[in-house]
């Protein structure tokens, strides 16, 4: 893989969970371009339609570099009008920006940040957390070009909210590319063993017979031992502490046998879980006796 | 109706919370825009539950939230993540916070939030 085609998957994967972020606010009206790559040593803000509004967000874990979502002024204005469930063609477009405006910006900048760290995380196999946005306001197409320090690699995604054009704009450094090659490289290794695996004969497919039976699949967060007395004098309130940190994937059990393990996710405020690994049908299986779950 | 602690980094967060939470009959008796503010203001204001953002500067929400438990085992904290945070979300809880809420939220997810830790 190349660091171009790494580049362009990175945009892929960070536009289309900003772009559910946009969508959320914008009540739909949200469209999104293909990731384009930035030359080197080119201004990653350059050529901007002013005044805008950049709100930009660094990792502070896991990986190195940064995103800017630049909106014009009136983009701002439109969004912060629906984030605040208000009519966007009603805002006040002859307005100066006020603290509330621009807050939200970056409130909204922070969200999408957070769901593009989560779908990168996928990416890395890694957890890569965000820091908090901070936002700048551009009279001028100088002010825009010179705000931010040149990166190796920088990614550029056009988008439409509320009729109104932005833009995402990452900057990559060279670490944070190679990491891409790997973790991507690793990825299409496991899906070709997986296909071959699972090919030819189907072994572990069930008939067509069985494919209509019901099985119970449950997924663990961890499990903790204890003297039965302990146990059965457990008050309202106590804390038992379980043997998995928060990072580590959680284990998928069908019918009491262990098939695999995966990531814990959230989709519409419920508990989901994205399958990571699906463990060979000939292996040993771990059973859930005793676990706690 | 509780005596509610609000504390996010965004002053529009804040103000959308405050604004949801006074619709339902709670008083927020006090605001903060970071982890530090959030120990400070839990301690000196004692609120009945507080609503604590995970991404904030200076300190996040996570670490407010451990601390606070440390110096006041009862409190009662709801947290407020955005999409991607599971693993925060998930560690918040299992330091002890009662709920969460995922932005952008819904009014009625935080005041059944809210009224479920309460």
């Amino acid at each position: 893989m190349t660091p171009e085609e790494a580049l362009a998957k990175l945009g892929d994967s960070t536009g289309d969970a900003v772009l559910e972020v946009l969508r959320m606010f914008g009540g739909g009206a949200a469209e999104r371009g293909q990731p384009n790559v930035i030359p080197s040593g080119t201004p990653p803000l350059k050529a901007i339609p002013v005044p805008a509004v950049a709100a930009s967000v660094s990792y502070v874990d896991g990986v190195t570099g940064g995103n800017i979502f630049v909106m014009t002024r009136r983009g701002v204005q439109r969004l912060a009008a629906a984030m605040m469930g208000m009519d966007p063609d009603q805002a006040d477009e002859s307005a100066e920006l006020g603290e509330l405006e621009l807050s939200a910006a970056g409130e909204a900048m922070n969200q999408m940040m957070a769901a593009a760290a989560g779908a990168t995380s996928t990416v890395l196999g890694e957890e890569v957390e965000i820091g908090p946005p901070e936002t700048k306001f551009f009279s001028t197409p100088d002010e825009a070009g010179d705000a931010y320090e040149l990166t190796p690699h920088v990614v550029s995604i056009s988008y439409t909210v509320l009729d109104e054009p932005c833009r995402l704009v990452q900057l990559v450094p060279n670490a944070f590319i190679v990491k891409m090659i790997h973790a991507l490289a690793e990825l299409e290794a496991e899906a070709v063993g997986s296909s071959g695996q699972r090919g030819g004969d189907a072994q572990g497919v069930p008939g067509a017979a069985l494919r209509p039976v019901a099985l119970r699949v449950w997924a663990e967060l961890g499990r903790a031992r204890m003297p039965v007395g302990q146990a059965v004098s457990l008050p309202p309130g106590a804390v038992v502490d379980l043997d998995a940190g928060p990072d580590e994937p959680i284990q998928l059990f069908v019918n009491g046998r262990r098939f695999g393990s995966g990531r814990l996710l959230l989709v519409e405020n419920e508990w989901a879980v994205r399958v990571e690994e699906i463990l060979p049908v000939t292996a040993p299986t771990d059973t859930n006796q005793g676990g706690t779950h | 109706m509780a005596r509610v602690l609000v504390v996010d980094d965004a002053a529009f967060m804040r103000k959308m919370l405050s604004d949801v939470l006074a619709k339902a009959g709670h008083e927020v008796i006090g605001e903060g825009a970071n982890g530090n503010e959030a120990v400070e203001r839990y301690q000196a204001l004692r609120p009945d539950i507080m609503t604590l953002d995970i991404t904030m500067p200076e300190k996040d929400g996570l670490s407010a939230l451990k601390e606070i438990l440390s110096l006041e085992p009862t409190a009662k904290v709801v947290m407020c993540s955005a999409l991607g945070q599971e693993s925060k979300v998930l560690e918040a809880i299992k330091a002890g916070a009662k709920d969460f809420v995922v932005k952008p939220f819904q009014p009625d997810r935080v005041i059944d939030a809210i009224g479920k830790a309460l």
